[in-house]
């Protein structure tokens, strides 16, 4: 067999190997399970942990804006 | 709640199934074309709590391959490519690790395919599920935007992008940017912060609620606006843009929520409040002044001028959804062979219409338009198992959204349409500036929930009409607990439906907020006035009762 | 203090909303005009052949068939409002001039039009839409709505004379009452009043719920008496405070707080005087219905203003009230299920004290509160940390 073939062929076992396994994680929602199970409780706690901005601190200028009318 | 353990499967009743005496005939059936409805028992692949599968339904060869195919695989694809091709992936990296609402939200976007598609076949399940690639592509573009533009990712740098993007609240229509569309973008400040997020995952709200909640607001207002504010507190939106224009519309919590909103936000703000009494003709030139005023406040403040060629080129692309959603409408209402569901329904049409015209809306329309035909033409019936048409009126449960999803597959409730589809349903005139301005305004003022909501009892009342005009049987009427508008009409309701001998289920809900009125406490209430009052069998008992109680 | 010599007269026209007074302006054939609302100009309801009042629902404490109608879920002052329409409370009005303002109260007079609650043949419910903002659209706009909504149906419906005379003499009417209002009132800005909250509370309640012209009387009466007026030569109160929020007509609510050792001030809420009694001026050239709409847009501090300065220029307003009136803390109520109050005490609970350094008590309340033992505690927490506070500072 020629070398393109055996790449061919390589390649389609591949194609196969990669798609029956999305399938696996489709079927049996292995996405959905990383994602319930490590992914978010990773993430949240990062989010809990993370330091924020006393936005009870933030200015409140009286007279900061004016008042937006336009003539016509 | 304790986060339950992750199982692994339990392969040990294998062992049990007689092999010898199994009919592979009807095996071999059901695998080929899928369960018949009532044998499916969709509510035994759930796991205990999580709303996760044990596996994902087998729909038959057909349709489990195009589900793997075309939904679960191009969504993912989709997703990556609409990521890079809005704004590249670092900058989702960088937002995601920032912001909550997108890192507890956003990853789990297919299981919310997977709970608005449940038990869904053929034309129904493809139709249905093109909506939700739109709202996701469109959800994609407005986040990557912002976190492009975003001073806080951005080493608190103003770029050409923070400079270039209006911000406004998610209820101001995204159609009053039209004239700015080719310079600028519009970007709605809460709708994907927080009102997509009920919808995928109904845990990250709660963080914003109590948030606002611990700085001193009562318990009682619209959770909504609860959660808008509650953002700010938690200091998790972008700064992506310098302006932000806000409105009244839906409710007096909309115009709570701004003076909160505009004290974090502590940038100019223009308010552009649409009247209540909008049915008086005497309001009209008010209204439309305020909108050329809001124009006047973008071209001041963003220096770039008003375009009228690009407010008729957008508005006149717009009008080509009304259209096909009318015409949607005319086969959902004179037919049996409309093949979206009660979800992408409501989601899709309240989605696309309060941002405007996109691209994407044309291109998953155009998917829709064909299998649409194809139903009406081949007479089709993509919800076989309905047992009654139903029409759904107020305010939606967010966090359960796809309620009706649930209610066809165990009771064969199909929701043909919801109240809030059926605001914004004006075409408009672009032939002079005058009648454009007419019609416009008109539209600015038929906005979700106030469309029936305010502006006098007798548009809560079209109910009455709509329920006619769409043949519906039944009625699902939203009770958000929450909302001082809805709730100050109850009595009459119940008045009416007695009179007028209807039946009415009651949904409790509080809009985004699960606690108050869990899932189960919702099927529950369904189950019971499925079998006391109508005196029903379900579809497929499985579903009558489950613990969802930590599902996203 | 000596009484005044009318306050249980006023008292006792408090009670009910078909008082006495109302009752005789009925009996000569005047038109009784219902309205909830602030925006809706009582002077334009004290037109000639007609009298404004302003609806009340008094010991109203158990709204039980507006509850099926409204749900729990709503502001108790809507429902008292509705509950004591479907008792018969209201029968004697002959319109409602209704504003879609707020959500509860806008339901509330939805009722009256789809049901048939009030025993009047004539009787007319009209809704007014009111603006937003208060710029040259809003001004516009709400003077069309008050000539459609307001004057051209009572001249329809009941032949009311609305010209600009008519009008002018409404207001002059009107601007007696805020004189004698304003007069009274500034007796809070002494040292040491001469005068309690609560009594001007009630002072303030019967000039909006009964007729004008039935009530002047004994509104020149209580100022003249006002004059001679003696404070006790010991203070009783310990602090004086503001009075801020949303709808409170119910003077048991601020006759708590004065038991508790407070003096309400100033009295910065729905129903109260400020604003609400400041005179009309009808500049020289100008329609008196254009001095209307200004002055009503121009002296409301409704949260419901959504323009950025004019939320922001909110809490400077009640800062200048309380320097004004020199009170030592501000006391913010809002009605339980209240959705902009519950926002605007939200800010200002955090604001006052942090910008303005003036003490807060940020309360909830029920319609009708005269007997709570829960505000009584907060009350009295907050003028003694009000009392600490003067005494750390050498006041």
């Amino acid at each position: 067999m020629c070398k393109f073939g055996k790449f061919l062929k390589k390649f389609l076992h591949l194609a196969v190997g990669l798609y029956a396994l999305l399938f696996a994680v489709f079927y049996f929602d292995l996405d959905g399970k990383l994602l319930f199970y490590v992914v978010e409780p990773f993430l949240c706690k990062h989010y809990d942990d993370m330091p924020r901005k006393d936005v009870l601190k933030t200015e409140y200028s009286m007279d900061k804006f004016p008042k937006y009318e336009y003539g016509k | 709640m304790e986060m339950p353990k992750f199982k692994m499967p339990d392969l040990s009743k294998v062992k049990d199934i007689d092999f010898k005496n199994l009919d592979y005939i009807k095996l071999a059936k059901d695998f080929w074309y899928g369960k018949p409805h009532g044998e499916r028992r969709i509510g035994d692949l759930y796991e205990e709590k999580t709303g996760l599968y044990k596996h994902r339904e087998w729909r038959g060869v057909k349709d489990t391959f195009y589900y793997f195919n075309m939904i679960w695989l191009y969504n993912y694809i989709h997703m990556v490519s609409d990521i890079m091709r809005f704004n590249g992936l670092g900058v989702f990296a960088k937002g995601l690790w920032r912001y909550r609402w997108v890192g507890q939200t956003y990853l789990p976007v297919l299981h919310w395919f997977d709970r608005g598609m449940e038990g869904m076949r053929g034309e129904a399940l493809r139709a249905s599920a093109w909506h939700y690639r739109a709202m996701v592509c469109e959800t994609i573009r407005q986040f990557q935007r912002m976190f492009a533009a975003d001073t806080k990712l951005n080493g608190g740098k103003r770029n050409e992008l923070w400079y270039k993007t209006i911000a406004h609240d998610e209820t101001v229509a995204g159609a009053i940017f039209y004239p700015w569309r080719d310079e600028l973008d519009d970007v709605p400040l809460q709708m994907i912060p927080y009102f997509v997020t009920c919808h995928v995952n109904s845990h990250t709200v709660l963080n914003y609620i109590d948030a606002m909640q611990s700085i001193g607001l009562p318990g009682d207002p619209c959770p909504m606006c609860q959660a808008e504010s509650g953002i700010f507190v938690l200091d998790d939106y972008p700064d992506y843009s310098p302006v932000l224009v806000t409105s009244n519309e839906a409710c007096d919590g909309s115009v709570g929520t701004s003076i909160i909103t505009d004290w974090f936000w502590d940038k100019p703000l223009f308010a552009m409040p649409q009247p209540m009494q909008f049915d008086d003709p005497l309001v009209q030139k008010h209204c439309r002044n305020e909108i050329e005023q809001c124009w006047k406040f973008i071209e001041e403040q963003l220096g770039v001028p008003y375009s009228e060629e690009q407010l008729i080129k957008y508005q006149e692309s717009f009008n080509k959804l009304t259209e096909f959603e009318q015409e949607k409408w005319e086969v959902a209402a004179k037919t049996d062979f409309y093949p979206i569901n009660g979800v992408a329904q409501a989601l899709y049409r309240i989605y696309y219409s309060q941002d405007g015209d996109r691209p994407i809306w044309h291109e998953v329309d155009a998917h829709v338009r064909k299998i649409l035909t194809k139903c009406v033409e081949n007479k089709i019936n993509p919800f076989p198992e309905t047992r009654h048409r139903v029409i759904a009126w107020s305010c939606a449960p967010l966090y359960y959204s796809n309620w009706c999803t649930w209610a066809y597959n165990c009771w064969g409730l199909n929701c043909i349409i919801n109240m809030d589809s059926l605001m914004f349903d004006i075409v408009v005139r672009t032939d002079t500036h005058e009648h454009m301005m007419e019609d416009f305004t008109i539209y600015n003022e038929w906005a979700p929930m106030r469309r029936m909501a305010v502006g006098g009892y007798k548009h809560i009342f079209e109910l009455w009409e709509n329920k006619e005009r769409f043949n519906c049987d039944m009625v699902m009427m939203y009770d958000q607990v929450q909302c001082k508008g809805m709730d100050g009409v109850h009595g009459m309701f119940e008045d009416e439906f007695r009179n007028r001998n209807i039946h009415a289920i009651w949904m409790p809900h509080a809009l985004p907020d699960k606690r108050t009125v869990s899932r189960e406490e919702i099927r529950r209430l369904i189950n019971d006035y499925m079998t006391t009052v109508m005196h029903e069998e379900p579809l497929d008992p499985s579903l009558l009762d489950f613990d969802d109680s930590m599902s996203w | 203090m000596k009484d005044l010599k009318h306050l249980i007269y006023f008292e006792n026209l408090l009670q009910d909303a078909n008082n006495e007074l109302v009752q005789k302006a009925k009996a000569d054939g005047k038109y009784a005009l219902g309205y909830t609302c602030y925006f809706m100009p009582e002077v334009l309801l004290d037109l000639p052949g007609c009298f404004s009042v302003r609806l009340r629902a008094p010991n109203c404490t158990s709204p039980d068939i507006a509850t099926y109608y409204m749900t729990a879920r709503t502001c108790h002052y809507g429902r008292s409002l509705f509950e004591r329409a479907l008792e018969g409370g209201y029968n004697f009005l002959d319109a409602q001039m209704a504003t879609e303002t707020c959500t509860v109260t806008c339901r509330f007079q939805e009722h009256l039009q789809m049901m048939n609650i009030i025993q009047n043949p004539k009787f007319f419910c009209e809704f007014t839409d009111i603006p937003f903002k208060r710029n040259e659209n809003g001004y516009e706009h709400y003077r069309t709505q008050l000539q459609v909504h307001v004057l051209d149906k009572l001249h329809e419906n009941f032949g009311i004379d609305t010209s600009d005379e008519a009008l002018m003499k409404a207001i002059e009417e009107h601007n007696e009452v805020c004189r004698l209002i304003t007069e009274i009132g500034a007796y809070r800005k002494l040292a040491n009043p001469t005068i309690t909250g609560y009594e001007f509370q009630c002072i303030q309640l019967v000039s909006l719920v009964c007729p004008k012209y039935l009530i002047l009387p004994y509104l020149r009466e209580t100022a003249k008496e006002m004059k001679t007026r003696k404070p006790d030569s010991k203070p009783t109160w310990r602090c004086k405070v503001v009075l801020y929020g949303s709808e409170n007509d119910d003077p048991e609510f601020t006759k708590l707080i004065e038991s508790c050792g407070a003096l309400v001030v100033a009295d910065r809420h729905c129903y109260g005087s400020l604003p609400g009694r400041e005179e009309i001026v009808v500049a020289d050239g100008q329609s008196p219905l254009d001095a209307i709409t200004r002055h009503y847009l121009d002296t409301s501090m409704c949260p419901r203003f959504m323009p950025q300065d004019e939320m922001r220029n909110r809490k400077q307003q009640l800062a200048d009230i309380a320097k004004e009136y020199k009170a030592d803390g501000i006391i913010i109520e809002q009605n339980k299920f209240c959705e902009y109050w519950s926002y605007e005490r939200t800010i200002d609970t955090i604001i006052m004290p942090r910008d303005f350094g003036i003490p807060v008590c940020s309360i909830e309340k029920e319609y009708i509160n005269g007997a709570s033992g829960q505000l009584r505690t907060r009350f009295q927490a907050f003028i003694e940390s009000v009392e600490i506070k003067k005494i750390q500072e050498g006041k």
